[in-house]
């Protein structure tokens, strides 16, 4: 016996479907484009906070045919708490009301000539970075041109001043 | 048994086909319709962040001469607003330029920003704000910051220009040898602006002295106490005249401009008035102790080159014939790089922020 159950079913499935595919199909194009500026966005701005602050912090404020900056100062005398201290002042600095309240922790990269190998240093921090923070990263090459405290060979060369910057 | 139950009929398809053409192309345009609505809050960081960059790393446009040398009435021709001194020196503001952009009788907030700064068909508010980190500058434009807003901060360094102060009795006609002015009534007092020496001394230009397009500001001090009995008598000393030389090297030396009356670009201060000398033609004017004159931004750029010396010469007229302050005799007053002399070019710390809703 010839009957026409099954058919009906099989074409009403298909359209359906269709129809959800594509309505799952929309619903994903018209949302996603929102989500990877929204998620950047945040670090890009502290991106910008801490490689303003290190560049400036690399800029003397006079001359620069004989005056030295302040963060080659701070290298060439290994004074860590200057640096703490200035880091913080430019990224927590704002034209009205309170204070922003960053955290970083600091290091110094260069080249040791006798082993021909990249060594680093513990600058400083305002406190450890745990597994939950969502640190950024900034770099700075301050160029060296006379002996200081750092052991680095007591020689003009370019060290790389790299700080990961986050917000509590 | 034979019926049309569960048949799918061409009508349907046929509909529902073009249904769902229409649906889909519909839903594409979804997202410009509402992208003033939806992607507000990541449109205005983006936007703030433009406007920041343009502001911190762009020295606007046009360049040559410089937007900020534009008066009022030229504001026309100004394309982008930026206050970097050069592209070469992100994040180094020239002074004058952070001066000439808040100047709120210059410019019309939204209007004159939006099509110099923000550039979008949309009409974003705005408020941008900049201090130094000593407070000595804390401007601001724009309106009360709403709740949800786009927003960037840039760290800063302002360029703030040379100066010079002379001290008059430092440079008295006595003692020269022959003593050919001595005791004369006319003294001649001459400040040298080598502009091929001061824009190649210093190649940075973070720290460059530039007279084409920096203020160029000299103080003469002490007038009172440069005669041969000090202090001088009252009403002894007058300023006759102040004039331009220029000499370059395809050009014979002469005179090329004088200080006849007040000018936005050239202006003359006796005793420490805060208002410009209004006229120096004639007659002469009194002076008691000091003469300030500043040349604003852009004065010398009409009229020299990088290959220019520029002369600065004060006449002063006496009552009674003196020694006085004048080094016609001797060599001119150099405006340069010797910190003795010249109060150098200072970058001073601050920061910009801007919000856009």
């Amino acid at each position: 016996m010839v009957n026409s159950d099954g058919q009906l079913f099989t074409i009403e499935g298909i359209s359906a479907g269709l129809i959800m595919l594509l309505t799952a199909y929309i619903v994903v194009n018209t949302t996603s484009i929102y989500t990877p500026g929204d998620t950047h966005i945040s670090d890009m701005q502290l991106e910008q906070l801490g490689s303003d602050a290190l560049r400036l912090m690399n800029t003397p404020n006079t001359s620069a045919t004989s005056a030295e900056s302040s963060l080659q100062k701070i290298i060439i005398n290994n004074d860590t708490a200057q640096f703490s201290n200035t880091f913080l002042w430019f990224c927590n600095s704002t034209t009205s009301g309170t204070n922003d309240n960053l955290q970083f922790t600091a290091d110094l990269y260069y080249r040791d000539k006798n082993t021909n190998s990249v060594n680093k240093i513990h600058l400083t921090q305002t406190r450890n970075l745990i597994g939950g923070e969502h640190p950024v990263r900034v770099t700075e090459w301050v160029h060296l041109n006379s002996n200081g405290q750092v052991p680095v060979n007591n020689r003009e060369q370019a060290v790389l001043v790299e700080v990961l910057l986050w917000r509590d | 048994m034979l019926d049309d139950q569960g048949n799918l009929s061409i009508d349907f398809l046929a509909g529902m086909t073009i249904f769902m053409i229409a649906l889909i192309w519909i839903s594409t345009m979804v997202p410009g319709l509402l992208i003033t609505l939806q992607g507000k809050t990541i449109d205005y960081d983006a936007v703030a962040y433009r406007t920041g960059a343009i502001l911190v790393e762009d020295p606007g446009w046009p360049a040559s001469p410089p937007w900020d040398n534009l008066n009022d009435l030229q504001k026309g021709d100004i394309q982008r607003f930026g206050l970097s001194i050069t592209k070469d020196t992100p994040n180094v503001l020239s002074l004058h330029k952070i001066n000439r952009f808040f100047c709120s009788t210059a410019f019309s907030y939204p209007s004159d920003y939006q099509s110099r700064l923000i550039f979008s068909n949309f009409q974003y508010l705005f408020n941008i704000s900049l201090s130094t980190f000593d407070r000595t500058i804390n401007e601001s434009l724009g309106d009360v910051k709403p709740d949800g807003y786009g927003h960037i901060r840039r760290y800063i360094k302002i360029k703030y220009p040379s100066n010079t102060t002379i001290l008059a009795p430092n440079y008295l006609n006595s003692g020269v040898s022959g003593g050919l002015s001595d005791n004369t009534t006319t003294h001649v007092f001459s400040v040298q602006l080598n502009c091929t020496q001061l824009i190649w001394d210093e190649t940075n230009v973070a720290y460059q002295i530039n007279p084409l397009t920096e203020q160029i500001m000299v103080n003469i001090s002490n007038l009172n106490n440069a005669c041969i009995f000090n202090p001088c008598p009252p009403n002894l000393i007058s300023l006759s005249s102040i004039k331009i030389y220029r000499q370059n090297p395809s050009q014979p030396f002469g005179q090329v401009r004088e200080y006849l009356s007040s000018d936005p670009q050239f202006n003359v201060y006796i005793d420490g008035s805060n208002t410009p000398l209004p006229a120096l033609d004639p007659p002469s004017v009194n002076v008691n102790n000091n003469v300030s004159v500043i040349f604003s931004p852009g004065f010398f750029f009409g009229m020299a080159s990088d290959s220019s010396q520029m002369y600065v010469n004060y006449t002063f007229t006496l009552a009674n014939p003196d020694n006085f302050f004048n080094n016609t005799f001797t060599t001119p007053y150099h405006y340069d790089y010797n910190p003795v002399r010249v109060t150098q070019p200072l970058l001073k710390e601050g920061v910009l922020e801007v919000a856009v809703w």
